[in-house]
């Protein structure tokens, strides 16, 4: 077996930083063991470039299981950024609250390699060990808090519901296997597309494959663990879980369902559409109740699933199909990347407001303006992106998706339309709610000004930087993620 | 075979797994002498009387213990095979022995890793 080595060399990076920063772990002691961060910072930047060099070319390894396409090098640099800004918003956090970091950075370093296999994967074995590898580290690092109950329960509900969702996804696939007879996914789609009538069970094993993704990116009769799980563990795992694992879900179903299962993509379809408005609906209505910042983002980032849900939505199958899923993959991956960067940084905020004081509930932010005017600017700008606003990026996201809708409009993508529209609405409310609370509520007395240190500082100004000049520029991004298609190769 | 036969044979399988069942049971119930005595409602442990109570505590270090064996033994799997071919390997071959020898090494030191981190954090010690 020829292996591409030059194909995979991003996961051999950060595969061998991972077990470095383990060593490291063991050797150092104390204080010192904080600098395991940019050992895996740096890690990160070497396999950054790894994956850039990738750009452009298109390489196959592992038989047809493993494929290097733009797509796939879009995510990897997606999830390599988010890594890099998660380590940057860790470092205090974790010196300060004496977790333990070398097991920490371990564990975040190796679901990271999970989420680096997942777009590239071809196979569905290959799709379940990314999923798993992304899944497993995140089960133990949102128990880090060993002694806290809270961190405990959080982990506990996580690790049960993700196991179950990897039974169903499982037992799926092996359903697929038996009627197509292959794991590969293109063989799937020729083996699917070769049926004339459509077969019950099929279509039910492929609605369990897609019950798997759909844990993984909390859409909504699935989404139970996540307020819990952000809100119990510690912060920078729920910004990871919240936007770089739920990214990795998005990427495995956008791979599953527009190569594998493209032929009965008349039956997905509506139904990922269905499950898109009840996403959006319900995250955004239950996050109005919402005291606490932690489990107020968590709502949004179910509710904003949601609207990612949406080009899932439109895809059909067919002649003239493959206009349509092109442009709703291009909807997706855009709005991921606008996703990234907004999330991350509305977490950023919080983990430097929470960091010292313990505070965390949206009262608690009343001041924020004057305690640190850096911080409360990243925290409008990134939040008012998340809603959608004029002049960031968040509302070019949200018109990918509008112009995903338009390039063949029917009935069903109307109605998609207007219920991203009226929920965007909704999504304002407790949006400005937090920020009203930043700019014109007092600060209670006592408390000191925020020294969020120069790695979180350095990583809200980028983000906010990112996120205002996207919104005038979106073509940054679009001019790489309009040239991607899987559809064509698939 | 159509829909409705496929499902046909399953029902009757299913409803003559039942039966058998059934049938066994009442037989049983039958034939056999009824003799109760309040010796035949105790703990049965291989004729010994039971002492103490069901629930037991078992030493957490055996998890670990297992879970170690458990990795190794993985790793005893892969070696099985690889032990096999490698004598066969040679420069014509499509895995160069180089090649093979490198990966094995590299998968058993990243399995030593795993070791020494177990060693070094106390594990292994049983107290």
């Amino acid at each position: 077996m020829q292996i591409d080595f030059i194909a995979i060399l991003p996961e051999i990076i950060l595969t061998v930083t991972a077990l470095l920063v383990l060593a490291a772990d063991l050797a150092l002691r104390g204080d010192a063991k904080q600098f395991v961060n940019p050992l895996a910072g740096l890690g990160t930047v070497a396999a950054i470039i790894a994956t850039v060099a990738l750009w452009g070319s298109e390489r196959v390894t592992f038989g047809t299981m493993y494929v290097v396409d733009d797509f796939a090098v879009l995510f990897k640099l997606l999830f390599l950024g988010t890594l890099l800004a998660i380590l940057a918003i860790s470092w205090r956090y974790i010196a300060e609250h004496r977790f333990f970091q070398g097991e920490y950075y371990f564990l975040l370093l190796t679901s990271f390699i999970g989420m680096l296999l997942m777009p590239s994967s071809r196979d569905l074995i290959m799709l379940f060990i990314a999923l798993e590898t992304v899944s497993v580290p995140a089960f133990v690092m949102v128990g880090m808090r060993k002694r806290d109950l809270y961190s405990s329960e959080s982990a506990l509900k996580f690790f049960l519901l993700g196991v179950l969702a990897a039974a169903l996804m499982l037992f799926g696939m092996s359903m697929v296997y038996g009627f197509a007879g292959t794991t590969d996914l293109v063989g799937i789609a020729a083996a699917i597309s070769g049926e004339t009538a459509s077969v019950p069970l099929l279509l039910g094993s492929v609605m369990l494959v897609l019950v798997g993704f759909g844990f993984k990116i909390s859409a909504v009769p699935f989404h139970f663990w996540a307020p819990d799980t952000y809100s119990g563990a510690p912060m920078p795992v729920a910004a990871m879980l919240a936007v770089a694992s739920k990214a990795a879900g998005f990427a495995g179903l956008v791979v599953v369902a527009f190569i594998a299962f493209e032929p009965v993509a008349d039956v997905w379809g509506p139904m990922l559409g269905v499950l898109a408005v009840l996403t959006m609906t319900v995250g955004n209505l239950i996050a109005l109740q919402q005291r606490d910042l932690i489990r107020l983002l968590a709502y949004s980032s179910v509710a904003q699933a949601g609207y990612i849900l949406i080009p899932f939505g439109l895809a059909r199958t067919g002649p003239g199909a493959a206009v349509v899923n092109a442009a709703a993959i291009e909807a997706v991956v855009f709005y991921l990347i606008a996703y990234a960067v907004m999330n991350v940084g509305a977490f950023a905020v919080a983990i430097a407001v929470e960091r010292r004081t313990g505070l965390r509930s949206i009262a608690d932010y009343a001041g924020l303006s004057g305690r640190s005017p850096l911080l409360a600017m990243g925290m409008t700008v990134f939040l008012l992106s998340l809603g959608g606003a004029p002049l960031t990026v968040g509302l070019w996201a949200k018109f990918a998706i509008l112009e995903a809708i338009a390039v063949d409009i029917t009935l069903f993508g109307i109605v998609l339309a207007g219920f991203l529209v009226v929920n965007s609405v909704i999504a304002f409310f407790y949006y400005l709610k937090v920020v009203r609370t930043v700019w014109m509520d007092e600060a209670p007395a006592g408390l000191p000004q925020l020294q969020p240190g120069f790695n979180l500082s350095a990583v809200v100004v980028v983000l906010m930087v990112g996120t205002l000049v996207l919104g005038v520029l979106p073509g940054l991004v679009t001019d790489f993620s309009s040239v991607i298609s899987i559809v064509a190769a698939g | 075979m159509s829909n409705f036969e496929q499902w046909g044979t399953l029902a009757i399988f299913v409803i003559v797994g039942c039966l058998l069942y059934a049938v066994i049971m009442t037989v049983n119930r039958i034939m056999r002498p009824s003799v109760p005595s309040p010796q035949k409602l105790t703990t049965y442990e291989c004729g010994v009387e039971a002492l103490g109570v069901g629930w037991a505590q078992t030493n957490i270090r055996y998890y670990i213990f297992a879970f170690l064996f458990v990795i190794f033994d993985v790793e005893a799997i892969f070696l099985f095979p690889w032990a096999v071919i490698i004598g066969d390997l040679d420069a014509t071959t499509r895995i160069s022995p180089v090649f093979a020898l490198v990966a094995m090494f590299l998968f058993i030191g990243t399995l030593l890793e795993g070791l020494a981190y177990a060693w070094k954090k106390g594990v292994l010690t049983w107290d």
